[in-house]
């Protein structure tokens, strides 16, 4: 049997359901925001848990934050993952993709000499408030190793090469890469598990251990792209919602309120 | 050509430059009159310099071409080491690319190439000051990027004042196809590269299975689309109301997957974009991948059990509760309505 060595990327963002309320200079106002693990990441974790359920071998977690809370990583590892190393740096909101994806690659050269190989790193194809998506293709160019983003499903892994299924505009396309190779995994194929009872509380008890960038022998320090501000967008929906026990009451409301603002259904 | 020109990365899809990074042109020309500079376009691939004559009427300053035999389609290692090796030789201000699969991954192997920056998915750009908040300098006539984040919540502006070329993908579909200009002769340069076997057969493609498109939903007036809570059943009921509002039947991905409708009626990432006047979504909750592709429809409508559920966000209408107590009473009204 095949042993793999996989490391999965998990970012923590701010939680989708509540986004961040900004200041009157137009920046973020990330005081009192709930940080959750990027709910994408969870796909990759799937993918990960799924291939070394088929062929063997480890998982690292990795993740790159400021925040102290690293107990939201422990759902990760509840999943399944073997290990999970936090990289914290103060800095980091000011980190803008190029940033962060050349910190990554330095851990995962870190992470490679204790393992001796890292055959596979998987992460989300976006995260859910840059939503830039150029995480696995950054990675793999300052690696120098292939990567396939937007990937649907991992097909199989055959002497050295790996094949997938990746969503293209109009349809899939299937490639075979060497490996190592990254790969960042969408929310289609996999269906994220989630941990039982008992791998809950076994997660709480692990270690995390904490890596500061220091560590990694940083020869590019520079944040390229700037942000000038951010916006709320204004819905411009009516955001009409009805809720009520007796549904022909309220259907009675809906279509009142569809005759009200000249909305016809039927033509 | 100085060194706040503005480049356009023209696509090859099937044989052919794209008309989606045709447009782009429009806007790099906009930029450049500002900025002093000209428009450059690059094409890169296989068998492409017979491409030339199809683009050399259009408003472009010009052509930056590498011919390679060993360039194929889908490899990003190669595709971003062409491209790198032009701009880092010719240095413009910035390079705007189609927000595509491919397009997003060979822009990130770029801009870590070049040690620049890279924003995707941009919805418009334009030319300001940008003062640093620090030290306060400023940075004259800055190309600056509108884009979505936390999942199109909030826009960003973002900018890079010190790095060239600043590497911008931009959704599709938001400018003009370019003017013709007849007559026009516009200057090919022509560049080569080495490509080893090192940097080659590290990805190959197997085989591409495209969606067949029998049905043009983007045409459709109304669509009432089913997701992964509708079930088989639910779809007997939503076919029942499109036809009723004399509409079409539109699916999320879950919902092909399942087997419940054909795949050519997938709305989203993976299938069609589309803008009815009425859009009704039962059973879906609202993940990103499909409301790309219905976010701009003119009237949404869910019904949907979930009330924290995402797509009530982008609703003007909303009915929460089980949409299999909720489509029969609303198809029997408008029967009624109807008579």
């Amino acid at each position: 049997m095949m042993s793999l060595n996989i490391i999965v990327l998990v970012k923590s963002v701010p939680d989708p359901k509540t986004p961040p309320t900004l200041k009157v200079d137009g920046s973020l106002d990330l005081k009192n925001v709930k940080i959750v693990v990027n709910p994408i990441d969870k796909y990759a974790v799937e993918a990960a848990l799924q291939l070394k359920e088929r062929y063997g071998g480890k998982i690292i977690g990795l993740s790159l934050g400021d925040h102290d809370n690293i107990d939201i990583f422990r759902e990760i590892i509840a999943m399944g993952v073997d290990s999970f190393i936090y990289i914290k740096d103060p800095d980091y909101q000011r980190f803008d993709t190029l940033q962060k994806s050349y910190v990554l690659s330095r851990a995962i050269k870190k992470i490679e000499k204790d393992l001796g190989r890292v055959d596979i790193v998987l992460c989300g194809v976006e995260s859910s408030d840059t939503n830039m998506g150029v995480l696995a293709s950054q990675i793999g160019e300052w690696l120098e190793i292939p990567s396939i983003s937007y990937v649907d499903k991992i097909l199989e892994i055959k002497n050295g090469s790996i094949i997938v299924k990746k969503i293209i505009e109009d349809g899939f396309i299937t490639l075979r890469s060497r490996m190592p190779v990254v790969l960042s995994i969408a929310d289609t194929g996999y269906e994220p598990r989630i941990p039982s009872l008992r791998d809950t509380i076994m997660a709480r008890r692990r270690e995390i251990p904490i890596w500061k960038t220091s560590d990694l022998s940083l020869e590019f320090r520079e944040t390229v792209l700037k942000t000038v501000r951010f916006k709320q967008i204004e819905s411009k929906r009516l955001g009409k919602i009805f809720r009520d026990e007796d549904v022909d009451k309220m259907i009675d409301r809906f279509f009142e309120e569809l005759k009200r603002d000249g909305v016809s259904l039927l033509r | 050509m100085n060194s706040r020109d503005v480049y356009v990365y023209l696509d090859v899809v099937e044989g052919r430059i794209s008309i989606n990074s045709l447009s782009l042109i429009t806007k790099a020309r906009e930029l450049a009159k500002i900025l002093g500079g000209g428009v450059g376009a690059i094409i890169v691939g296989r068998d492409v310099k017979k491409l030339v004559k199809d683009v050399e009427e259009y408003d472009i300053d010009v052509i930056h071409i590498i011919d390679h035999p060993k360039l194929k389609d889908h490899d990003v290692i190669s595709y971003s080491k062409a491209v790198s090796e032009i701009l880092s030789k010719t240095r413009p201000e910035a390079l705007l690319m189609i927000s595509t699969a491919l397009g997003k991954e060979i822009a990130s192997r770029i801009a870590v190439r070049l040690r620049t920056a890279v924003a995707t998915d941009c919805i418009d750009l334009y030319i300001d000051n940008y003062k640093d908040p620090v030290s306060g300098e400023v940075s004259e006539k800055t190309i600056h990027c509108i884009r979505y984040v936390f999942r199109g919540e909030l826009s960003a502006v973002v900018a890079s004042p010190r790095q060239r070329p600043f590497i911008a993908t931009v959704r599709p579909g938001l400018y003009p196809a370019p003017q013709k200009i007849f007559g026009r002769k516009i200057e090919v340069k022509e560049w080569s590269i080495e490509v080893s076997e090192d940097d080659l057969m590290k990805t190959e493609v197997l085989e591409i299975q495209k969606i067949e498109r029998k049905i043009d939903l983007s045409k459709a007036k109304v669509i009432v689309a089913g997701g992964r809570g509708a079930k088989a059943e639910g779809f007997k009921l939503i076919q029942e109301l499109a036809s009723l509002l004399k509409g079409e039947v539109g699916a999320t991905r879950p919902a092909v997957d399942a087997g419940w409708t054909t795949p050519d009626r997938m709305i989203g990432l993976t299938g069609q974009t589309v803008k009815p006047d009425i859009y009704i979504a039962v059973g879906i909750s609202g993940a990103p991948q499909h409301t790309i592709g219905m976010r701009d429809s003119k009237i949404i409508i869910a019904i949907n059990k979930d009330p924290e559920a995402p797509i009530f966000k982008i609703s003007d209408y909303g009915l929460v509760g089980d949409l299999f107590v909720i489509l029969p009473k609303i198809i029997e009204r408008l029967r009624q309505l109807k008579s």
